[in-house]
């Protein structure tokens, strides 16, 4: 009962959905609506869960003095300390231009979270050294295909050519658009057959 | 070790160091490269200016501070011209963490630049989780997706939306978006159920995915990467941190393509040694 | 003559210059009326009289829950001789011919066209359309009446006839690879061959072996394509005797990772060398999680990395930060995005499906062989498809397409 239960509500929410969205009838069409508000209503306090989750953890590591449990503490009092600006008596002000919250979210986390990303500037041009080799035609051409489209995405592009632009635009639109297309539809079919598995019960890893 | 053996072994960390100058020399010495337009973006600027005073541009905000050197100057651009045009602007998110950097954009914008009402001329309703399943049911019914707004002003007391209830009232969609949920979520579920106006601001490694749809009239236009956050920012005439940042990116760009010449030009004598 | 005139300072001499500035002032007046109802004609044309809107047509919205009525029209003839007369549509809405019309909606004077999304099934009603100028109102006449209908089915059929056809394929081959175990044949996929490689390396330079399922949570598929990977993963490592970390970003991840390598190492007989430390929660936030992950692989610098489930921007950060430690790198993702960062940094990469494919190629089981081969077949209906369509296109007859727009 235990394994079969979870598998019953998969497979009916499963067949469910999917049949319903082939009927538009209102009475279906008010069932589906309900289950919409229920999975919203579970997913906002799913919202809560990584948030608990992550303090339990971090809780746990400061008790048990782990490894490295001097972060936790750290992570624990700024969680707490956002946590206060956000709720505390001036909450409906606190996305007001000057209030703490705002000024802890621009100047703490919006500059951590941008240099974070930007490490990625620095390390796509090592790979690009170390990993960007024409070994055959076919990587040689895609090398040409990049060097276009690097140029023709930035201004200086257009100041050395003006063709690189319309280039560009013409690789994005054609032989871009195409690949993509064919990766997403092999992609998705993966992601139908997997979904077909969960309702019909054959996968069962995630009820692990 | 020969020269060239050493250029082939070459310490990652000086890579690095030409990556930050390329980019910082260009911030403190600005060239001042012109921006050409892109046919998506120009498509998105066209599109609104045919809206009607009046009018409603719902826009989702779904980045964080990571997408936000790319997303925001685009987000700015494209609210001065909303404003610019007396039209009304709804402003939602994906992203919990985008909220502040909506609401500073409506502050900058519809506050500080065009003396906007809020209530009356844009609302904000922040973050709304759910992503696939809330769009959903935002095009069939806003209200029952936005409850309150971000100032915890229940939906009915908001002037502004006493005429606006479901996707039919929705003019242009626009979403800035870097990951999931984002784009993807309103193309494959609003604008599949609904139609309507839809266009999308994507960082620069996303913009390509969304060529396709583009193709296909899915979407109306797209502003790929900060290039066309200042695309946008020269079709409404208020050079920003878009604009600013070209010369950067301009510079790095062709750091990155003399590395790859570099290195294929290494691994050819290289082979050709061998 | 003179004594005649009256003196300057009299009455009747103001009198005389009284009605002369009058008649002057109407003269001047009854000349410039017909100037100014000229201009008042031309500044205000709303004083006009505007024609109604003609031919109001109400069918009901196809393919719908009967909650919608359809309304078209034909401009007011105002447009062509007024243009800019009328300046919006009001669609009104009534219970009965003579009974009380609300508005059910608005639209601007360019379109001739509106849906009214709030009808009730099998109801009827009556419609008419005003036409607005900024002063006046006219109706068209009243148009009725129309009911919505409840329709069964919303007319997707190419959508449904690819759904099922997908299903079906893949129920077809699994049920086909249930009945001849060991004859399904799967290509090899090149990436795979790589992973004895990649943990025989880590086994002998006595380093461990680092394995990261992606950044989202169970519900995706990719996660749940990489739990079956990791638990071979885990059962080869585990029969090596090699340590095995995997770093996670949601609690729900960290807990099936438990599960899955607990028993992957009690299948081998190696229940002891389970290490439940091995696999922890780091964070939820993205580059917390990369700079998490970061700090193991310079601390432990792991001889073998796995990325294998959705990833964003911070692939690229994982792919370089593992090749700067040494470790050979093994890459699976469908995320399309963050593919080519993955192929150019990472030793080998399963491109898109090839994710979903690998665990059933690493299991040999019959079920996940028999998933992978409908969706070849069904794949190859689409090739179909688009190689017809593109055949139609070609010669002009757009039928083939229309029968696949979405409605």
């Amino acid at each position: 009962m235990k394994r079969q239960l979870p598998l019953a509500i998969i497979f009916a929410m499963g067949v469910f959905t999917i049949v319903t969205n082939f009927i538009p009838a209102k009475p279906v069409a008010d069932v589906n609506q309900m289950f919409r508000n229920w999975y919203l209503g579970i997913i906002t306090f799913f919202t809560f869960l990584g948030t608990i989750n992550l303090a339990k953890v971090n809780v746990e590591r400061t008790r048990d003095r782990s490894r490295d449990w001097q972060y936790s503490i750290i992570l624990l009092v700024a969680l707490a300390t956002q946590l206060f600006l956000g709720f505390y008596k001036w909450s409906p002000d606190a996305l007001r231009e000057g209030s703490p919250f705002m000024y802890v979210y621009f100047n703490l986390q919006f500059p951590l979270e941008a240099t974070m990303y930007s490490l990625l500037a620095f390390f796509m041009t090592s790979a690009s050294f170390r990993a960007f080799r024409a070994r055959n035609k076919e990587a040689l051409l895609l090398l040409l295909a990049a060097v276009v489209v690097m140029l023709g995405r930035v201004p200086i592009g257009s100041s050395i050519w003006d063709g690189f632009p319309k280039v560009t635009e013409w690789i994005m639109s054609y032989p871009n658009a195409a690949a993509k297309r064919g990766i997403m539809i092999g992609i998705d079919l993966g992601l139908i057959s997997m979904a077909l598995r969960m309702i019909l019960g054959i996968e069962r890893s995630y009820m692990q | 070790m020969s020269v060239l053996t050493k250029i082939s072994n070459l310490d990652r960390r000086i890579i690095f160091l030409a990556v930050a100058l390329a980019v910082t020399i260009p911030l403190l010495l600005p060239i001042g490269f012109p921006v050409d337009m892109s046919e998506p973006v120009q498509k998105v600027y066209d599109l609104i200016e045919t809206l009607q005073p009046g009018s409603v541009v719902l826009m989702s905000i779904d980045y964080d501070p990571s997408g936000a050197p790319e997303l925001y100057p685009a987000t700015l651009s494209v609210m001065r011209q909303c404003f610019a045009r007396n039209l009304r602007v709804f402003v939602i998110g994906m992203w919990a963490t985008g909220v502040p950097l909506g609401q500073r954009a409506l502050n900058t914008v519809a506050v500080d630049e065009y003396h906007k009402e809020y209530g009356k001329d844009f609302v904000n309703f922040g973050f709304r989780p759910g992503g696939a399943v809330m769009l959903v049911n935002l095009g069939r019914n806003i209200y029952d997706v936005c409850r309150q707004d971000v100032y915890g002003t229940p939906v009915e007391d908001l002037p502004m939306m006493k005429d606006v209830r479901s996707s039919k009232d929705i003019a242009f969609a626009i979403t800035f978006s870097m990951g999931d949920p984002g784009s993807d979520q309103w193309i494959w579920y609003y604008h599949a159920r609904y139609r309507g106006n839809l266009a999308t601001a994507q960082t620069a490694i996303g913009a390509p995915k969304y060529y396709q749809y583009l193709q296909t009239g899915q979407l109306v236009g797209l502003i790929g990467g900060m290039k066309g956050a200042a695309e946008y920012e020269r079709l409404v005439n208020v050079p920003g941190l878009a604009t600013v940042g070209m010369d950067s990116q301009s510079i790095a760009h062709m750091l990155i393509i003399g590395f790859i010449v570099l290195g294929n030009l290494l691994y050819w004598r290289e082979k050709r040694n061998k | 003559m003179w004594c005649l005139m009256p003196s300057e300072g009299s009455l009747v001499f103001r009198r005389i210059k009284f009605a002369a500035v009058t008649a002057i002032v109407i003269a001047l007046i009854l000349a410039a009326l017909p100037a100014l109802a000229a201009s008042a004609a031309e500044s205000a044309p709303e004083t006009a009289p505007i024609a109604p809107v003609s031919m109001v047509s109400l069918t009901d919205t196809p393919h719908d829950g009967g909650t919608s009525i359809d309304i078209t029209w034909r401009v007011s003839p105002t447009e062509a001789t007024n243009p800019g007369t009328v300046i919006e549509y009001k669609i009104m809405r009534a219970d009965s011919p003579t009974g009380e019309f609300k508005e059910v909606g608005a639209v601007p004077v360019t379109t001739t066209a509106f849906s009214d999304g709030s009808t009730l099934p099998g109801r009827q009603y009556w419609y008419r359309v005003d036409a607005l100028s900024l002063t006046a109102s006219v109706s068209s006449e009243t148009s009725g009446p129309a009911a919505s209908i409840m329709q069964w089915y919303n007319g997707d059929t190419s959508v449904l006839i690819l759904v099922v056809f997908s299903c079906l394929s893949i129920l077809v081959y699994i049920w086909i690879a249930r009945r001849k175990v060991g004859q399904v044949f799967v290509r090899r996929i090149p990436a795979l061959d790589a992973f004895d490689e990649a943990i025989g390396r880590a086994t002998e330079m006595g380093k461990p072996v680092l394995y990261i399922a992606g950044g989202l949570d169970i519900d995706d598929p990719q996660t749940v394509a990489s739990m079956n990977i990791l638990a071979r993963v885990a059962a080869k490592v585990a029969t090596y005797g090699t340590r095995l970390m995997v770093p996670c970003c949601r609690a729900m991840q960290m807990s099936m990772a438990r599960e899955t390598v607990k028993e992957s190492y009690l299948r081998v007989g190696k229940p002891d060398d389970y290490r439940e430390e091995d696999i922890r929660y780091l964070t939820d936030d993205q580059f917390g999680f990369v700079a998490g992950v970061d700090g193991i692989m310079m601390r432990e610098k792991p001889a073998a990395n796995f990325y294998l489930g959705a990833f964003y921007a911070e692939s690229l950060i994982f792919a370089e930060t593992g090749f700067s430690t040494g470790a050979i790198q093994i890459a699976g993702t469908a995320m399309i995005d963050q593919l080519p960062f993955f192929v150019a940094a990472c030793d080998y990469t399963l491109i898109g499906e090839e994710l979903y494919a690998a665990g059933a190629s690493l299991s040999q089981d019959p079920v996940q062989l028999g998933t992978i081969k409908g969706q070849d077949a069904a794949k190859a209906l689409f090739l179909v498809i688009i190689i017809v369509g593109v055949v139609f296109s070609l010669l002009n007859k757009p039928i083939f397409y229309e029968w696949f727009s979405v409605h």
